[in-house]
């Protein structure tokens, strides 16, 4: 079963195509790394899956439906800007996600508020950018869904925060669910990923298992990724 | 999740709008209690001896003014920036990434930002009259009113009542077209790569100035074929006010529906957050 799969899938903006011709399916139950230089159209392909842009041609599906309201149901989103209203309290925030998405776990996002000594009353323009970017990704990771999209997750975070929300990420996503990552701080997450899609102005280059890349290149990602896209 | 949005909108505004409101009806009955105590011939030509009452009051009208002309601007700056701010920059990522439908997105902000200007008529119109309680009879006023319909009745041949109604249905639909008009010209500054709230602007200006032109066809086309009824005496006058109220009535429901469509197109298939 695929839990994300395209057809052709390109994005073009205006006469630029950020994404060309992309064929890809994404199996469920895998941590996968979408990997690529600045500009290379990693958050055009997760601002498609989410349903944030409508491609210019091509398809993209979630779970076999073309992104709408009922694939955002199933695909918890964090997008790279800081999307939460400035004037909200944390404890206003998670009523706004339990009310909206039912999968939303509240029991969990305290304790990680807790772990993280977020207090829930606070607001969030009181918060470092960094604390901002710990609550969204606790938001999103607080959802039972199905497909979650990521990003540049650990961008502004300190590492032990970093190390933090890795082990988040790897224990709390259901079996059947599928994690798609994309950054370019690749050494940090290698050690979770199951999966790799290097993707570079607008196409996909190479798309592989990390244990394959491991014995067929005798390598680590991040080196292969440092050949791959050698300036 | 229609429910669900406008009752997060709500949430949203009702922060600004709440303290605001509060702040009127205190004002307002603080005036009213100064009037009736220190200075009941405030608004008469009667000179009065309570000079104390007489410098508060100037100042709390003054404030009043000051309050109601900050309430309405502040309604309609909220109906652009919660449309603008909260889903076209940033929070918008949040907004369109919910599971709902985009019609459902605009109507939401439709209806609580038409919520909000409601609540802003209401609240004039309740600060009005705690201003003149006690300065009628509840009799003098069902007569007076009595009076209006009957002359009304005798002027035009017309129900005073179906002309209210009309007239009502027009501001209504007006406002609700009004809204949608700075709606659609957000979307539309959207499909530009850069400069987007100038675009908006722009979008604005030339819509204007399209409607105007097709107002005046309208208005050209009518006073040729009513020639006659432009010869006017009583009856027909208003027979031709109340043809050019539910003529643009008609008009503002097609341009609101357009607008309408225009904004959920654009947002659900060329939408492009910074």
């Amino acid at each position: 079963m695929t839990i994300l799969n395209t057809n052709n899938l390109t994005k073009s903006y205006g006469k630029k195509a950020a994404l060309s011709q992309i064929n890809m399916e994404v199996p469920r139950g895998r941590i996968i790394g979408l990997l690529g230089p600045n500009g290379s159209g990693k958050s055009t392909f997760i601002k498609l899956a989410a349903g944030l842009l409508v491609p210019s041609s091509g398809e993209i599906f979630i779970d076999g439906q073309a992104p709408g309201a009922l694939t955002k149901a199933k695909v918890s989103y964090l997008s790279e800007r800081s999307y939460l209203s400035d004037w909200m309290r944390v404890s206003e925030i998670l009523v706004f996600f339990e009310d909206f998405y039912e999968d939303f776990n509240r029991i969990k996002a305290e304790n990680m508020l807790k772990d993280l000594a977020i207090n829930p009353d606070d607001r969030l323009k009181t918060m470092s950018k960094g604390t901002k970017e710990k609550v969204q990704l606790i938001l999103v990771m607080s959802r039972q869904a199905e497909l979650y999209l990521l990003d540049e997750p650990i961008g502004g975070v300190d590492p032990a925060a970093r190390d933090y929300i890795l082990n988040t990420i790897i224990t709390n996503y259901k079996e059947e669910a599928s994690v798609i990552i994309s950054t370019h701080l690749i050494a940090d997450i290698e050690q979770i990923l199951d999966d790799i899609m290097f993707i570079n102005q607008g196409e996909l280059v190479l798309s592989s298992s990390v244990d394959e890349i491991r014995e067929t290149h005798n390598k680590s990602v991040d080196g292969l990724f440092r050949e791959v896209f050698k300036c | 999740m229609l429910g669900k949005l406008i009752k997060h909108e709500t949430r949203a505004t009702r922060r600004i709008f709440l303290p605001l409101y509060g702040a009127l009806l205190i004002l307002t009955i603080f005036t009213k209690l100064v009037m009736a105590i220190g200075a009941p011939d405030f608004f008469s030509e009667a000179a009065s001896n309570n000079t104390i009452a007489e410098i508060t009051l100037g100042i709390s009208f003054t404030l009043y003014f000051i309050l109601i002309v900050g309430i309405s601007v502040m309604t309609l700056v909220m109906i652009i920036q919660r449309f603008y701010k909260n889903l076209f920059t940033d929070e918008g990522y949040l907004m369109f990434s919910l599971p709902v439908k985009t019609w459902e997105l605009v109507l939401s902000k439709l209806l609580v930002g038409l919520l909000w200007s409601a609540v802003c008529t209401v609240m004039i119109v309740l600060t009005f009259v705690i201003f003149s309680l006690g300065t009628f009879s509840m009799m003098e006023l069902t007569q007076a009113i009595q009076a209006a319909y009957q002359t009304f009745f005798v002027e035009t041949g017309m129900n005073l009542n179906l002309f209210i109604a009309e007239l009502a249905l027009f501001l209504a639909v007006n406002t609700v077209a009004s809204i949608l008009m700075i709606y659609v010209a957000i979307a539309i500054g959207q499909l530009f790569s850069q400069h987007r709230v100038v675009a908006a602007f722009g979008a604005y200006i030339v819509i204007t100035i399209v409607l105007q032109i097709i107002g005046s066809i309208f208005m050209a086309v009518f006073a040729i074929g009513n020639l006659d009824i432009l010869i006017l005496n009583g009856r027909s006058a208003m027979s031709t006010i109340q043809w050019l109220i539910n003529g643009s009535t008609i008009l503002n429901v097609v341009f609101g529906a357009a607008f309408y469509y225009v904004t959920q197109y654009i947002m659900k298939n060329r939408l492009n957050l910074e």
